[in-house]
């Protein structure tokens, strides 16, 4: 099955915003990536680490941006690249808003986009992804 | 001074195996909030035209050595943060195989910025399907990960 991205005009956007991120969920993504830095869990540790508290993993931003994709193209796992930079700090309950951007033609083989992921007003990650048809 | 031994740069770790299990890929796929069913249930990804369970894309995030490689075990968490992460696939990642993958270390540089100093490390894992032999094949994914590391203030103050 075809989704939006396939049939979107080069420049079109299309966006969509995630549930607020939950400490819950920090534990469950530490388990689930194995990705146990305390910063993402203990808040008196992220502290020391002059973070300000408890910061999500970048990745699980990432993971929204890969879950948004994979909507957006009908069926997910036809993600052949995906790639993010991570810009600034998501912390619990935050809700992030991911938007692509499609960067080829509606002919070509394969579909290239652009990401972002926004908490309010600020970018906290930019990425590109490829889809095959 | 650096906490990061320069003379690894290049240094590839030892090979360590993955076995995909698909409770692993389910929970991955609820940890992340990834509603699709082709992550959970065999017969929706099969109709989606996968032999068995697929693994999510950024799922080989997970895949991680058992020790961490020499030239990132002495760092210091707090000052850790994820910088940028790719994934480049030649095929899907399905539950049932099994993987043999290795870190490289690529290079590491010095970089400031206003919010200050810090380490770029640059880090390569790439996972090989194992065949009845055990014999690593053909290439499934390739994971470019950097990571910075922050100097701690005290040591940019002096």
């Amino acid at each position: 099955m075809n989704g939006p991205l396939f049939v979107m005009k080069t420049g079109e956007t299309v966006s969509m915003t995630m549930p607020p991120v939950t400490t819950t969920q920090l534990v469950q993504y530490a388990g689930a990536s194995g990705d146990f830095n305390r910063i993402h869990y203990d808040h008196p540790f992220a502290v020391e680490g002059q973070m300000g508290g408890v910061i999500a993993h970048g990745m699980l931003t990432m993971a929204f941006m890969a879950r948004a994709v994979g909507e957006w193209a009908g069926t997910p796992g036809r993600v052949k690249n995906i790639s993010a930079r991570f810009t600034s700090p998501v912390r619990p309950g935050d809700r992030v808003r991911v938007q692509a951007t499609v960067t080829t033609p509606e002919a070509a083989e394969s579909v290239a986009c652009t990401l972002e992921a926004w908490v309010d007003d600020t970018r906290v990650a930019v990425g590109e992804a490829l889809l095959s048809r | 001074m650096s906490e990061i031994d320069l003379s690894l740069v290049g240094s590839l770790s030892q090979p360590f195996v993955v076995e995909v299990e698909r409770g692993a890929i389910r929970r991955f796929a609820e940890a992340v909030g990834e509603p699709s069913p082709i992550y959970r249930e065999l017969p929706a990804a099969r109709a989606a035209g996968f032999e068995d369970i697929p693994a999510p894309p950024t799922f080989p995030t997970a895949f991680r050595p058992p020790q961490e490689p020499a030239w990132t075990r002495d760092l210091d968490r707090r000052r850790i943060l994820a910088g940028e992460m790719s994934f480049h696939y030649e095929r899907p990642v399905l539950a049932g195989m099994r993987l043999e993958c290795r870190v490289r270390f690529v290079d590491v540089e010095d970089k400031s910025s206003a919010s200050g100093s810090m380490q770029v490390i640059r880090q390569q894992i790439e996972a090989r399907l194992l065949d009845a032999d055990e014999q690593a094949g053909e290439l499934v994914v390739t994971c470019g990960r950097v990571t910075l590391y922050r100097r701690p203030r005290t040591e940019q103050l002096s």
